[in-house]
């Protein structure tokens, strides 16, 4: 897919004149905040930031680079943790002033929000209408409508509301050649022919730039309770997950905690362990419904896990300081990490039963390569999806580290896959993964994958580092 | 020693407050109903006391609706041994809940009030100091911290510039500062046990009290919306701006 090294200054101005005034930049300081992301993993570079503001500067950009066979990278919060996001020589495009929430009908329960609308805008208007937008992660202040739809982004709430994918009912996005896909539908039933929309969704930017998207809402629960539980295993949080489901049916979010996790938060950030007790695992459970009896069934089914030796201590938040409090430990888990020197991360999942021997497995190989190792293991317990991080032993050189991270990573892949699990749950393939996920996926898909491709973006312009 | 905790139903601390379309007053239709904070660590202090040993009973007083039971289950959660409750849908003030509670006084005779030195719908700040008056008890506001030993208490209060302590005779009243404490989560055994607790349900008019309002609200409104601001470029600019404005 050969691409010119260098672009025609001609072709340059063409493109600022497409993005119009205030649209681009190509003022390297205010360009790199889009070059880093969080965790310092990749700084990228590129000649021109553009940033257009409505779909058709979208469509005549993108026609631009088609014609001339110039690759783009596109990037929505800047929040993606497999850098798919960072350009490298690239033209960047952003969506980040892409930022209208065009429309919201509490009776279709629907509401359409450009690309670059942060998602807890769109719960707060959701909220505004009575309604509830039920998708839920920790970089939810920073992360853009068009990012979470092209990473099929997760977070703590897919058990009972699904992934990004679940809550999308239509999508306008300019295709590579700078053709439009016009399909902001609120329709719940749509079966003709392909879902395109679904090729979209997690394609990581490779097949066009998301502009705007038809997103459901749902009912607003009355009743919420957030509980946090001390607990000796994880056997005990499968088994205190389902049995607290059962009991209620209302399991919103079921996030676990390690100890080491714990420790780190707590040294590292402004959270606070709740116990005075030092439990080798914390589970936070957030219950919702409508009925005025939740409450009392959430205290009766705590209670009687208690008593089943399902956990060894439990607290219920009196108030939304409390609950908050709760949550933030959890949300603390990677930022606890982050002065502790080099990490290598997993964002792994299993079938839900076999958690606690992945945890197992896992910890064994770790130990095993890199003995002193800190093991981070915190996520959504609900889906099987756990956030493996691996925090360098103390006081080792941090290269030292990084020259032992890839064997470490292969190894727990392995042990995931092995237990019928996946090696990128919810942050997708990117940069950080592809090798990987090449070397790993069966040639049949990967042949259907890069013929879907070829469909969409022939000149291969779209995203060319990230996924194939 | 008895202590004696008065404890309020408040919109929760984090839900955003909406003034209703007619100016009459805040929205509390499905609004999230809490403990007042300052309650909670006036609680959390009696209950600190009584483990140091220098309290050995907590009576929690709440006045308010029914659903007000379920601020004092919570105190109970967290360590109170019994509750009152003085029911009333009335949107009692500061000086009937101070006559309110000085007859709760009367009838229990505490060693001491600890109180929140507010609560964070009125914002008043009044009835610890009207308690004290009506009394005629010796007060310590905003405390950040308290000993008790003997019949004094020594409080460390919360003042501008700096921070003063007091020693006053008990009985008295002492009314919470945000830093005097955190106070504990509510475990699941105690939320349990605080069912079985016992509160006494009482209303105004079982101590003789008028709750009638003696204030009328004329209107409510939101305070204005904050304007975005504006960036400029360099000093020579913003002092121009602030002199353009007036305000230098």
């Amino acid at each position: 897919m050969g691409l010119p090294a260098g672009i025609d200054s001609a072709v340059i101005d063409r493109l600022k004149d497409a993005a119009g005034p205030g649209g681009w930049t190509a003022d390297q300081d205010l360009i790199l905040p889009h070059l880093v992301e969080w965790r310092d993993q990749w700084t990228g570079s590129t000649p021109l930031l553009l940033m257009p503001q409505t779909t058709h500067q979208a469509q005549a950009i993108l026609a631009i680079c088609h014609q001339n066979r110039i690759a783009v990278t596109t990037q929505g919060g800047n929040t993606g943790l497999v850098g798919a996001q960072i350009p490298r020589g690239e033209i960047l495009v952003s969506t980040r002033r892409m930022t209208a929430i065009r429309s919201i009908d509490p009776v279709d329960d629907a509401i359409i929000a450009e690309a670059g609308v942060v998602l807890t805008r769109v719960q707060d208007a959701a909220r505004e209408a009575g309604k509830r937008f039920p998708l839920s992660l920790a970089s939810e202040g920073s992360a853009t409508i068009g990012g979470l739809i092209s990473t099929n982004a997760g977070g703590v709430h897919v058990r009972r509301h699904g992934m990004m994918r679940a809550q999308v009912l239509g999508i306008e996005a300019v295709l590579p050649d700078g053709s439009l896909h016009a399909g902001l539908s609120s329709l719940r039933k749509d079966n003709t022919g392909y879902d395109l929309k679904q090729l979209l969704i997690g394609a990581e930017g490779t097949l066009g730039l998301v502009t705007a998207a038809t997103l459901r809402m749902v009912s607003r629960p009355q009743v919420m309770a957030v509980a946090m539980l001390g607990l000796e295993t994880p056997d005990q949080a499968v088994a205190l997950l389902h049995r607290l489901e059962d009991a209620t049916g209302a399991v919103a979010a079921f996030e676990v905690m390690n100890r080491t996790g714990v420790e780190l938060a707590v040294r590292n950030t402004p959270s606070r362990d709740p116990f005075p007790d030092a439990w080798p695992w914390l589970a936070l459970v957030e219950f919702e419904g409508s009925d005025a009896g939740l409450l009392a069934r959430c205290e009766e089914a705590l209670g009687a896990a208690l008593e089943a030796g399902l956990a060894g201590d439990a607290l219920l938040a009196q108030n939304e300081t409390q609950a908050k409090a709760f949550w933030f430990l959890r949300e603390e888990m990677s930022a606890g990490q982050k002065p502790e020197g080099a990490a290598a991360k997993h964002d792994v999942s299993v079938p839900v039963s076999k958690i606690p021997q992945f945890l197992a497995a896992a910890d064994a190989v770790v130990n095993r390569l890199v003995p002193g190792a800190r093991i981070v293991a915190f996520g959504h317990c609900s889906d099987g999806n756990i956030h493996y991080d691996v925090v360098q032993p103390a006081g080792m050189e941090p290269d030292a580290f990084r020259a032992l991270a890839p064997a470490l990573i292969e190894a727990v892949h392995d042990v995931t896959v092995g237990l019928d699990g996946s090696i990128s749950a919810e942050h997708g393939i990117g940069i950080s993964r592809r090798d990987e996920f090449i070397r790993r996926e069966p040639p049949t898909h990967l042949a259907l994958m890069r013929a879907i491709k070829t469909a969409f973006d022939p000149h291969g312009i779209m995203n060319p580092r990230v996924l194939l | 020693m008895k202590l004696l905790v008065p404890v309020k139903r408040v919109i929760d601390y984090n839900v955003k407050v909406r003034v209703k379309p007619d100016q009459t007053g805040v929205d509390l239709a499905n609004v999230k109903m809490s403990m007042n904070p300052f309650c909670e660590i006036a609680v959390e202090e009696a209950v600190r006391l009584r483990e140091k040993g220098a309290a050995s009973e907590i009576v929690v007083v709440s006045i308010g609706p029914a659903q007000a039971q379920e601020t004092i289950r919570t105190a109970l959660a967290m360590g109170a041994d019994r509750g009152i409750l003085i029911q009333t849908d009335q949107d009692v003030e500061p000086l009937g809940v101070a006559k309110l509670l000085k007859a709760v006084v009367e009838a229990e005779a505490p060693g001491a009030v600890v109180m929140g030195k507010q609560a964070i719908d009125g914002d008043n700040n009044a009835t610890g100091q009207m308690l004290a008056a009506l009394l005629g008890w010796p007060q310590a506001t905003f405390a950040s911290a308290i000993t008790i030993t003997g019949d004094s208490a020594e409080v460390t209060r919360e003042v501008d510039g700096g921070l003063q302590t007091l020693k006053v005779a008990l009985p008295a009243v002492i009314t919470a500062d945000l830093r005097l404490n955190e106070p504990r989560f509510a475990s699941l055994p105690n939320i349990m046990k605080a069912k079985k607790k016992p509160i006494d349900m009482k209303t105004p008019a079982d101590f003789g009290v008028d709750v009638a309002p003696r204030l009328t609200v004329l209107k409510v409104t939101e305070p204005p919306k904050r304007e975005g601001g504006a960036k400029v470029a360099d000093a020579a600019e913003l002092v121009g701006k602030l002199k353009e404005a007036g305000v230098i």
